[in-house]
């Protein structure tokens, strides 16, 4: 026991905790006064079983769990046709399974899994030796499970496990070749999307980002009410649980989508300096891992790790603010959420056992 | 994995990071643009949605009967409402709200276009008096409609339901029409006085709104209260109604039509008054229903009229006394005068009728036995204009000046009213007819009473009034309401006596000798008249009642020193004697004998379920 908790990498542990407890503080101020005012209870509860997953995982060899990849893989394809077949419905949308009383989102561990699957595919070979056909199908295997989180439908989910098809890049270097096809795919693809796969909803989602004054009261009204918490935060904020847009609700969705909204009102600028800092120095020391990694796999899978969160921080914090569209995506950290904590302290887990590995050599 | 490969993917692993650590920095100025760019503007717009402005409507004075019986209260009730600020500006919108209020979407457009240019802060009432079921429906209506708000305002409640439906009136929103024409007066969505009391004494009972700030929630629920203006309540008053009395003037109606009055000697206070059919003035605080409308307004039974100060009836031998009067003070005969009545008799060609053979009679058995043809002669040697000026004189054709609103004057024919009405010169035979009180006699009966009050206090014009006085905010004595001084007719002393004295004898021994009571002195005259005027000959036809004449029973008492002076019309009745003189019996029975015993109790608080029915029905069962 001892031995595993000596195995955390403290320069990654102390901004990722200081995260966590900020983001716990957020969800009780936000779930004051409301049916969700013993969520951060819970949520710490997830957090200290995220705390104790990810120390094992530390102190284990990542190559076990890349060993089992494959495995693991078909297991996360399996839970998620489960999901399809026979999931939990909520807002009609079916993407939980219900296991000994706790609702379980299968997609938030299978972006984890996909990509310890990926880079170990990836790291068993010399890149140069990479064909085309290799990259293709390491691509499908990145897309299969997103097709299957598309049908839940859960769009914002299924954009989160884009950041592992990253490692093409980084393993074949970008050329101009490449960006336009990728241009060229992503631009057709948009204009298919949009007239056969995005539901009505996720449209009026792009018009409402597109011009979030248009419908005040309507759809715009998240992102508006969001963008005036934020502002109204100032420099120094509101102060803790005394934010207008918080306490009185007129932010929507605030313990999860909009917790950063939360935060912004209630610590203003110089608490998004901080959150935005932590959140770099998680993300950098994620990155260093992955130079400092001993095998080509665990370097892939940190790369992997880093675009995932990167992502998200992106794309929420980008989001509430309204310079992103309204994608319905967490916050690593700060979002209330039993699977998505887990799987973040899963992969950060295995990224301090690549840490780990690298310094006992 | 060779060193070259290796070294070429931590560059670009390199670049990733600085990628990064860009994006990140790219956030960090979005959020620095709104944080300290955007703050003044983002907290204007955080204030102003959390922090709103609210009326609180000022409850309307409280309404008691002369002996402190409260009459008129209010009462805390739930209103469905748009909040000035909320009003929605989406026509979409605003009509799928009518759908789901059933109501005219063109109508609720005008009215929130209305609302919002007002000034002030009053709300948009749409739903009031919220029972249990309606509140909930109305719970259910604001998930849809996020701008609704549910508020508390202070609701009217008449206690005594129809007890005196004419003389309190009720209240309701201020029309569209009342606030064009005074602006400065009426805010819009006031709640002002509609009719009889609470109409003309509107600027005493309505109140100051208060302003309160609060806090509210998302869905514009009031969280917590900072800075209250209180609203101040309007003053509350004391009638000159005796509820005890009035009680009983409305059961001596029972099904028939009419109207009673009673007023005090000492100052016109009216101590009771009712016009029957009355109505619950309850009722009307509601929207009303088609049926609703159609059973008030569009009933030739006229339940909204006030027959006591809008009614205008012939008065029969009630008018006697004016006649009598006149003839006196011309000289034309003295009260030992005599005239000999064989039944009928022919003046002008035409052979005048009487109720009986009275032989021969002066004029205190005239007005006693109620002789026409004493009266037919004094006709005949009376001037029309004689009778109309001592009309005049004696202030039955002056508007009383009581404090309800829209009395009808009384009219008294005249050569100079014949020719601008009906543009015909006046012939002598009409006279005859005036002189018992038919004819172009319209006597509205406050006026007929206080004619009477005149003859009972040696000529004093009293002001009949309902305002009693004022409460005081604190524990001093009641402001009481002065009414203008009694101005002098110059009734002759002698006159006056004799009038008295025939009055007396009419129920000491006369016609309404069935309505004494031992140990107190009535004095009063009955009447009957031909039912002309405002309600429909035709309806009593239908109703497969005979058409009856009119009974009247008009007078004061007691004989010394007379305390109250009434007037009594029952519609239909028959003769003045047999319905109209035992209404006043029940009425003088209780004025001076049972109240002094045993008053009746106040009107019951109880509240009536009916005023709650029409908030419209589940919306499954509308069509």
């Amino acid at each position: 026991m001892r031995e595993r908790l000596r195995a955390l990498d403290t320069t990654l542990l102390w901004p990722m905790v200081i995260l966590v407890l900020m983001g716990t503080l957020t969800v009780y101020s936000a779930g004051r006064g409301t049916s969700q005012a013993t969520l951060w209870a819970k949520q710490t509860v997830w957090n200290v079983m995220g705390f104790a997953v990810m120390a094992f995982l530390a102190g284990t060899n990542p190559r076990r769990a890349f060993r089992s990849g494959f495995a693991l893989y078909v297991l996360g394809i399996l839970s998620l046709v489960l999901v399809l077949a026979a999931g939990h419905r909520i807002g009609g949308a079916q993407r939980w399974i219900i296991l000994a009383g706790l609702t379980f989102q299968p997609s938030e561990l299978m972006k984890w899994l996909t990509l310890l699957f990926v880079a170990h595919r990836l790291g068993t070979r010399q890149p140069q030796d990479l064909t085309a056909w290799d990259l293709v199908g390491v691509s499908g295997l990145v897309f299969f499970p997103m097709l299957l989180v598309l049908k839940q439908p859960d769009l914002g989910m299924a954009v989160s496990f884009l950041p592992i098809l990253l490692l093409v890049p980084i393993l074949k270097g970008l050329r101009a070749k490449w960006v336009a096809v990728g241009l060229v795919v992503v631009g057709l693809g948009g204009v298919f999307a949009w007239q056969k796969v995005l539901k009505p909803y996720q449209k009026q989602r792009v018009m409402t980002f597109l011009d979030p004054g248009a419908d005040l009261k309507g759809k715009g009204y998240q992102i508006n009410q969001s963008r005036i918490a934020i502002g109204a935060g100032g420099l120094t904020g509101q102060g803790f649980t005394s934010g207008s847009q918080t306490q009185l609700n007129f932010l929507p969705v605030k313990t999860t989508d909009f917790v950063f909204s939360v935060w912004a009102e209630e610590r203003g600028f110089l608490g998004v300096l901080m959150a935005l800092g932590l959140f770099g120095l998680v993300l950098s020391r994620i990155l260093d891992t992955a130079v400092a990694a001993r095998s080509a796999s665990e370097t892939y899978f940190c790369v992997g790790a880093a675009g995932i969160i990167a992502l998200h921080l992106l794309v929420n914090v980008g989001m509430v603010i309204g310079v992103l569209p309204n994608k319905g995506i967490v916050l690593p950290f700060f979002s209330a959420g039993g699977s998505s904590t887990l799987s973040y302290f899963l992969g950060l887990g295995v990224v301090m056992g690549i840490r780990h590995r690298a310094q006992v050599k | 994995m060779e060193i070259l490969n290796r070294s070429l993917i931590h560059r670009r692993i390199a670049v990733m990071k600085v990628v990064t650590l860009l994006m990140i920095l790219g956030l960090v100025l979005a959020y620095g643009w709104v944080q300290l760019g955007l703050r003044r503007e983002m907290q204007r717009l955080a204030f102003s949605q959390a922090v709103k402005t609210r009326t609180t409507p000022a409850p309307r004075g409280i309404i008691f009967d002369r002996n402190g019986n409260k009459i008129v209260d209010n009462r805390r009730a739930l209103h469905l409402v748009i909040q000035n600020e909320d009003l929605p500006t989406d026509n979409l919108q605003i009509d799928a709200l009518a759908q789901a209020l059933f109501m005219e979407p063109e109508q609720l457009r005008r009215r929130v276009q209305a609302s919002r240019q007002a000034a002030g802060n009053r709300m948009l009432v749409l739903l009031d008096n919220l029972d249990d079921a309606a509140l909930a429906r109305a719970e259910v209506l604001r998930a849809r409609f996020p701008f609704l708000s549910i508020e508390v305002a202070p609701r009217r409640v008449y206690l005594g339901q129809d007890l005196a439906g004419h003389a309190l009136g009720y209240v309701g929103e201020v029309t569209p029409e009342e606030l064009a024409k005074y602006p400065d007066r009426y805010q819009l969505g006031e709640i002002i006085g509609r009719s009889g009391f609470e109409s003309s004494r509107n600027d005493r009972l309505r109140g100051v709104d208060g302003q309160r700030r609060i806090l509210v929630d998302h869905l514009g629920r009031e969280v917590a209260v900072f800075g209250l203006n209180e609203a101040k309540p309007g003053r509350s008053v004391y009638l000159t109604l005796d509820a005890g009395l009035q009680e009983i003037l409305k059961g001596a109606f029972g099904s028939d039509n009419g109207a009673g009055i009673v007023l005090d000697l000492r100052d016109g206070g009216i101590l009771a008054m009712f016009s029957s059919p009355s109505y619950d003035p309850n009722i009307f605080l509601n929207r009303l229903s088609q049926e609703q409308v159609e059973q008030y307004w569009g009933n030739p039974d006229r339940p909204m009229l006030d027959r006591v100060t809008q009614g205008r009836y012939p008065p029969g031998s009630t008018f006697k006394l004016l006649v009598a009067l006149a003839a006196l003070e011309k000289g034309i005969i003295t009260p030992e005068s005599t005239f000999t009545c064989y039944g009928h008799k022919v003046f002008y060609n035409r052979d005048f009728r009487c109720d009986n053979t009275h032989g021969t009679v002066n004029l205190i058995q005239a007005i006693a036995h109620s002789c026409d043809i004493y009266f037919y002669e004094l006709g005949m040697r009376l001037d029309i204009d004689d009778i109309h000026a001592a009309a005049e004189k004696y202030g039955i054709t002056m508007p009383t000046g009581v404090d309800l609103p829209h009395e009808a004057t009384s009219r008294v024919p005249s050569r100079e009213w014949k020719k601008r009405v009906k543009k015909e010169k006046w012939y002598a035979g009409e006279t005859i007819s005036v002189a018992i009180g038919q004819g172009a006699n319209s006597l509205t009966p406050i006026s007929l009473a206080r004619f009477y009050a005149m003859l009972a206090t040696g000529g004093k014009f009293l002001t009949p009034h309902l305002l009693y006085g004022i409460r005081p905010e604190d524990n001093s004595p009641m402001e009481l309401f002065t009414p203008p001084a009694p101005r002098e007719s110059g009734l002759d002393p002698k006159i006056r006596a004799v009038l008295d004295e025939a009055l007396y004898e009419v129920v000491h021994s006369g016609t309404a000798k069935e309505s004494a009571i031992p140990g107190l002195t009535i004095l009063g005259k009955t009447g009957t008249s031909q039912v002309t005027s405002f309600v429909d000959k035709s309806h009593y036809a239908k109703l497969g009642k005979k058409l009856r004449d009119n009974a009247l029973f008009a007078g004061y008492a007691p004989r010394d020193n007379p305390q109250i002076a009434f007037c009594v019309v029952v519609e239909n009745g028959g003769f003045g004697a047999a319905s109209a003189a035992p209404i006043v019996k029940k009425l003088c029975q209780y004025w001076f004998i049972d109240r002094l015993k045993k008053p009746l109790p106040p009107p019951s608080a109880k509240i009536p379920d009916e005023f709650k029915q029409d908030q419209g029905a589940e919306p499954g069962e509308e069509p």
